[in-house]
């Protein structure tokens, strides 16, 4: 082992001791508890194999309503995420007045942490006194009891996840923005193009592998989310509106069943990797065509 | 053949067709509209914690503002509690993180072959995989090692989580770093250590000051990691205000009041530090 | 009919004067040169012409019609950009048609039109191909194509060979005429190299800071350079300079200077009267100082000792010590062993010189 050798494993030790004993060992354990029979008032730990994942697969919560409700959930954040935060993009990319205040106030959401975006949204979503029933009332609208529909529940966790995730497309997007050579779109001008054309055909299309890499890195993370919901719906109304992380959670803590919440958790693991191999393949062909 | 240059374009677009005054209020309002969907539940918030108990009720007609519901909340001893622990642990979480993930990333710049190929794999995949998936069984792993509930417990798995996160930009930060200086320092007579920490780390200040910022904010906002891996003896900050939305029920006063201290460190860093996150990401 | 007529155009950014007062006339289809050292405004002035840049004071007329508010795209112009702009996820059929189909004109004319373009720039084969996978020279075809295609009133070229190199230039040089020939249109085009400039254009228009110096055909501005600065921007290598004090003698001016002193018939260089007792800058191109001594009256010697030699194959440069300076000689015998210290004579006919006091000929 030559000197590079030992410098480079030397650099990464540190790194892999902490990411081997939190991370690795872990998530090994979890796959391996998942494998056993282990509840917490019952830790017999006895290997019962694939049950606890058949269990979970069978599960009619899990099937009809924890991973439609995920997947819908990632596709609606990334799709309302991405449009708005494009949208805003462009618009931050011209001068005009006050373009510094504007751009203060879009990275707002970027510094208040998600519990307590859910705190604030919830609160103006309050069915008695939230802000928002009050201006539907004042409009002589009937006010809508938010939380205890599950539709509605979820207007309210899309609503708290696209603010607090429109800010960072927006900036990314921006960033993008600013990068492209203005020249192609000075030809453009001089090709009569008009505004839409110019943006469906030139600036998009140039925009692309930035937007590829915004909408995987979000849709992975979108899949986990966690906080959001727990905090304002907890998964309810009568866990209606739980994704596949509360799922597991609630497995794993509240009926102590730690073995079925990590198979539920592996499982989840699992399709989020597919996904993502595949979202990330099926997007870069978008980008080869259009580097 | 017709004259192909005489074709009039007709499509004129939506924009340029519209004089300059047009444009400015159309981006006046689209601004405001902006403004407005950004800052209004922030601006409601603050609102809320101003406002007497009974008084936040209506919140939108009360006249009354109060700094009592600051009073009370900080004189809980939870909350001050889990005010200096989210503190400590954001701080130490950033100082030590950046160590780490400072190596790591130099290591994926500066090198090729196996052993980077094997370590950025390794780190890809761990940053896909969902937290919950081990989080859980970090219960027990921290049990078993007697760091539960404690600083540790919670600084070493967030470390774990920023190595994956944060060595990517630590590498793209020191791909931007001209090598030839290292290279230099060396046939100067630096070993590969010395040329690490003498030239490449002061070069990457920037992007490192950028990375600091970023990294104590996400720490200081992070919830699923502080709800698993604490009880009682470290309260942390994100976690008492879920509970407080649990367990507190009606009093939003208090609730909004506790959110808007939790709010303040994260807006003094954020508004202190933007100037260096944007040149620090610039590189 | 386009031609282009620039009358009073002033470009102001803020406090910085771009361009001040220019006044151009373009013949319809006259190939023009706008040339000059880097910030001399001669970008700036094309893109007003574009419509890129706002005109700050002044008219642009093109083909009769004052331009200053229309659109690029309503101008009839086509431009050709030194990183050629081509549309880089589009074919190169698609970049082609790309301008056409914004004017909505029908599938079948786009088909012809690209078609035709692609013929005459011998791209055909690369129809399909996206620009990434073109070399350079390939891909300053296809923005020539995107020019033709539209067949509109104006070329507009913006360094378009900066980016090419040194053979590659020479040989696009040739294919722009070839072009000329095939699709003559009234052209102005770009460029800080003046080999490019004299080459290609019918006029050539020296700028510099913003100011046209002099606005002629290749042959009469370096036969004639209206001042120093456009005497030693043209021609390659640029012409000598030498200061020297003229003083009267009888019927004949005296010009010296420290190591070299001739004089001159009065009566065929009468100008000098008013530059009695100062001094004035003389200057000779390289190519018209001959080795040998003067062989007639209409020749003056100069002598000096070589300093070095730059062997070019089919003639030797030299750089003789004349006095205080330097001066610069093409076109030595290349077989001419010349080592440093040598002592040469050489001759220049008084047609070759050219006088300038501070800034303009005399």
């Amino acid at each position: 082992m030559n000197e590079k050798t030992r410098f480079m494993l030397a650099l990464i030790t540190p790194a892999a001791l902490v990411l081997i004993l939190f991370q690795v060992v872990p998530i090994l354990t979890g796959a391996d508890a998942s494998f056993r029979d282990w509840t917490l008032h019952d830790p017999k730990r006895t290997w019962v194999g694939f049950a606890n994942y058949l269990h979970v697969l069978r599960d009619a919560e899990f099937r009809d309503i924890v991973l439609p409700n995920t997947f819908g959930f990632m596709i609606a954040t990334v799709a309302c995420s991405l449009v708005l935060g494009l949208a805003i993009a462009l618009m931050l990319n011209n001068r005009f007045p006050g373009r510094w205040l504007v751009q203060s106030f879009v990275l707002l959401p970027l510094m208040v942490a998600p519990v307590i975006a859910a705190i604030m949204i919830r609160w103006m979503f309050n069915d008695q006194f939230g802000v928002v029933n009050a201006a539907l009332e004042g409009l002589g609208l009937a006010p809508i009891s938010w939380l205890t529909q599950r539709w509605t529940t979820f207007a309210v966790i899309l609503l708290t996840d696209v603010w607090l995730w429109t800010p960072w497309f927006a900036l990314i997007l921006l960033a993008g923005l600013q990068s492209l050579p203005p020249e192609p779109f000075e030809a453009a001008r001089i090709d009569a193009a008009s505004a839409w054309r110019t943006f469906r055909y030139i600036t998009l299309p140039m925009l692309r592998p930035v937007m590829v890499v915004c909408i995987v890195i979000r849709a992975i993370d979108a899949f986990r989310t966690f906080d959001i919901v727990w905090t304002i719906s907890g998964g309810g109304p009568a866990r209606a509106t739980e994704l596949f992380s509360i799922y597991a959670y609630v497995e794993a803590f509240q009926f102590l069943n730690l073995a079925r919440g990590s198979a539920a958790a592996v499982i989840g693991a699992i399709v989020i990797v597919v996904f993502a191999l595949l979202l990330y393949r099926v997007l870069n062909r978008f980008v080869e065509v259009s580097k | 053949m017709t004259d192909i240059a005489a074709a009039p374009a007709r499509s004129v677009g939506f924009f340029f067709a519209l004089a300059p005054r047009g444009k400015a209020v159309f981006f006046a309002l689209a601004a405001t509209a902006v403004c407005l969907l950004f800052a209004f539940p922030v601006f409601w918030l603050i609102l809320t914690s101003l406002r007497t108990g009974t008084g936040v009720y209506y919140v939108h007609r009360g006249t009354e503002f109060t700094t009592d519901n600051f009073h009370e909340v900080l004189s809980q001893e939870i909350v001050l509690r889990a005010l200096f622990n989210s503190f400590m642990i954001s701080t130490l979480a950033t100082v030590l993180s950046l160590g780490v993930t400072a190596t790591s990333g130099y290591m994926l710049s500066r090198f090729k072959g196996p052993i980077p190929n094997a370590w950025f794999s390794l780190i890809y995949i761990f940053r896909c995989v969902p937290y919950v998936a081990w989080v859980l069984p970090l219960y027990f792993v921290t049990q078993k090692l007697h760091i539960f509930d404690s600083y540790w417990g919670l600084l070493l798995p967030h470390i774990a989580v920023h190595i994956c996160f944060f060595s990517w930009i630590m590498k793209g930060f020191f791909d931007g770093i001209d090598p030839s200086m290292e290279y230099a320092a060396m046939i100067d007579g630096c070993s590969r250590w010395g040329a690490f920490w003498r030239v490449a780390m002061p070069a990457a200040v920037p992007g490192l000051t950028a990375l600091a910022i970023l990294c104590w904010l996400y720490t200081w906002n992070e919830f699923l990691f502080a709800l698993i891996l604490t009880a009682h003896e470290t309260p942390i900050l994100t976690v008492v205000m879920a509970q407080f939305v649990h367990e507190l029920g009606m009093e939003w006063h208090l609730m909004s009041a506790t959110a808007v201290i939790a709010l303040v460190p994260a807006l003094i860093v954020t508004l202190f530090g933007q100037r260096y996150v944007i040149r620090g990401l610039r590189i | 009919m386009a031609d282009i007529v620039l009358s009073n155009v002033h470009k102001v950014y803020g406090h910085v004067v771009a361009v001040t007062d220019i006044n151009l006339a373009i013949k319809d289809r006259e190939f023009v040169v706008l040339v000059g050292p880097s910030g001399c405004g001669k970008s700036t002035t094309l893109r007003m012409i574009a419509g890129l840049e706002e005109i700050s004071a002044g008219t642009i007329a093109i083909g009769g019609r004052v331009v200053n508010h229309l659109q690029p795209k309503d101008r009839d112009i086509a431009m050709v950009f030194q990183n050629y702009a081509l549309y880089r996820h589009m074919s190169v059929r698609d970049n082609l048609a790309f301008g056409l189909r914004n004017r909505r004109v029908p599938a079948d004319e786009i088909a012809a039109a690209v078609s035709r373009a692609a013929r005459i720039l011998s791209i055909e084969p690369l129809l399909d191909r996206r620009p990434h996978q073109l070399s350079g020279g390939q891909q300053q075809r296809v923005a020539l194509g995107r020019c033709i295609v539209r067949n509109p009133k104006v070329f507009l070229f913006d360094e378009p060979l900066s980016n090419l190199d040194a053979q590659l230039r020479a040989q696009m040089r040739l294919e722009l005429k070839e072009l000329r020939l095939r699709v003559p249109t009234t052209s102005i085009f770009v460029t800080h190299d003046q080999t490019e400039a004299m080459t290609l254009g019918d006029r050539i228009v020296v700028m510099k800071d913003g100011v046209v110096q002099q606005v002629g055909t290749p042959l009469e501005l370096y036969r004639k350079p209206a001042n120093r600065f456009v005497a030693s921007f043209i021609g390659s290598p640029s012409m000598n300079f030498i200061t020297l004090r003229v003083s009267a003698d009888g019927e004949h001016f005296a010009l010296a200077c420290h190591g070299w002193q001739f004089r001159l018939p009065a009566r065929r260089f009468p100008h000098l009267g008013s530059h009695v007792g100062r001094s004035i800058s003389v200057g000779v191109r390289p190519q018209h100082v001959r080795l040998g001594a003067p062989v007639n009256d209409d020749q003056i010697a100069l002598n000096g000792a070589v300093t070095v030699t730059e062997q070019l194959g089919d003639e030797q440069l030299l750089a003789v010590r004349l006095g205080d300076g330097e001066i610069r000689i093409a076109g030595a015998d290349p077989d001419l062993s010349l080592p440093t210290g040598t002592q040469i004579e050489a001759a220049i006919a008084t047609d070759h010189l050219h006088f300038f006091d501070e800034l303009e000929q005399i």
